[in-house]
């Protein structure tokens, strides 16, 4: 592949996008320590994935989808996060990424899953400063900017706009019945959060459905399981178990349409002896 | 897949868009009195530097703690005091109590962060032991380490003599 037309690929505008994202945050908060924590993530994830590639004699040894990861993290963990525990979480969800695969695919979004493990394992804290979630409330123009495009190059847009919609009518329906506290999760720097989340992680094209039906299934079962867990519990994880419930459904479609092909297959008949 | 066509792109973003819209102002005077708490706790506590103890607590007293003087003038006045702490995190409260100039007791009385309230569960005896609201920054509770601190500082604020 020349550079010409990786720059053209879904990854690339994904990867350029979180680049930018990484510069104009770590300008806008005048830290930077993000930028050491999106070198070592990016780097960690790098390593590892082409050593795996290597390992498991992959045709197509291009770390970009790698890189992504090691960004989406470095730019969700808080930037005082420790160097190890980013080091740790970029290879946990590199580890998800080559081990919990159906059909040579990842299971789970990996960043999704790393972040997830993350808190559970090391109790890190997330600040989504790459979304601009404590910087002034107009950069969420770059986020609907850089996600807009992406969405568009994955041909997303079923799966972005059912999640949205249900989740913004779950948070309304929250509002309305004091249920959880939904006027945090529509205010920065949850919505940031949230739409960070929707453009950058839950569109991951191998995690999720092609089909539109699927795509609006998928993004309504997100919505609705993230909700769920953050008018029950709170917290900041919501949106990765919620993507997480969806990337299980769309093992189970892949799978049982798998099962379906097999089944309506016709049966092998041994050649004939003569 | 075809891909979808920009006027449907339009309409959804526009319906999605007075969703959210919709939702925003249905919880604006939740939010509003979630701002009014930062903007009457956070400011005051931050502008006062942290106040050190000077009382009971076995540094070297100053001239004014001679039997012979006139009894000092307390820093603190003596009783329970609640200060509240706030970033876009989420909010913390806390309670003090103060007797003789020392703090004798810390809880946090309202935990409304979106983390765990066992990253802070160590802060209060922390206030114990060096009798002011410097903590130490727990690492990946950053947020909550900094509004614990300011509830302790607006507490103390409150609880100063005039």
């Amino acid at each position: 592949m020349t550079f010409k037309q990786w720059i053209k690929s879904p990854k690339a505008y994904v990867a350029a996008a979180l680049a930018v994202y990484l510069l104009i945050a770590s300008l806008g908060t005048l830290d930077p320590k993000g930028l050491i924590n999106g070198a070592i993530s990016v780097g960690v994830s790098i390593v590892l994935d082409i050593l795996f590639s290597l390992i498991e004699k992959r045709k197509r040894i291009l770390p970009d989808g790698a890189a992504v990861t090691g960004l989406i993290i470095a730019l969700i963990l808080g930037t005082t996060t420790s160097w190890p525990e980013v080091a740790l979480t970029a290879a946990v969800a590199i580890l998800s990424k080559h081990f919990l695969v159906y059909k040579k695919k990842p299971v789970f979004n990996p960043a999704a899953f790393g972040l997830l493990m993350s808190v559970i394992i090391f109790g890190t804290g997330q600040s989504w400063w790459g979304a601009f979630g404590d910087l002034p409330v107009w950069m969420i123009g770059f986020l609907l900017i850089g996600g807009y495009a992406v969405t568009n190059r994955v041909n997303k847009y079923p799966q972005l706009f059912s999640f949205f919609a249900f989740y913004f009518v779950l948070q309304l329906l929250m509002g309305l019945y004091h249920a959880g506290d939904a006027s945090d999760a529509l205010r920065p720097p949850f919505i940031n959060a949230a739409l960070f989340f929707g453009f950058f992680m839950l569109t991951d094209p191998p995690t999720s459905p092609i089909k539109v039906k699927d795509q609006i299934i998928f993004g309504a079962l997100s919505a609705l399981a993230g909700s769920v867990v953050y008018a029950l519990f709170g917290g900041l994880i919501y949106l990765f178990i919620g993507l997480l419930i969806g990337n299980l459904y769309k093992f189970l479609i892949s799978r049982f349409s798998a099962d379906n092909a097999k089944a309506k297959r016709p049966a092998v008949t041994s050649p004939k002896s003569y | 897949m075809a891909k979808m066509k920009n006027k449907w792109i339009v309409l959804c973003s526009a319906a999605v868009t007075a969703v959210y819209a919709a939702g925003y102002i249905t919880t604006a005077d939740q939010a509003s009195r979630q701002q009014y708490a930062d903007v009457s706790t956070t400011p005051a506590a931050s502008a006062v530097p942290a106040v050190p103890y000077s009382g009971n607590s076995g540094a070297p007293q100053t001239a004014d703690s001679s039997p012979s003087s006139t009894p000092a003038r307390s820093i603190y006045k003596d009783g329970t005091y609640t200060g509240m702490g706030s970033n876009r995190r989420g909010s913390i409260q806390v309670t003090l109590t103060i007797a003789n100039d020392k703090i004798t007791d810390v809880e946090i009385s309202r935990f409304g962060m979106h983390y765990s309230e066992s990253d802070v569960a160590g802060l209060p005896s922390e206030v114990l032991h060096n009798q002011n609201s410097q903590v130490t920054n727990v690492s990946g509770a950053t947020y909550s380490t900094k509004a614990f601190q300011s509830a302790v500082q607006d507490a103390l604020m409150i609880a100063r003599n005039a």
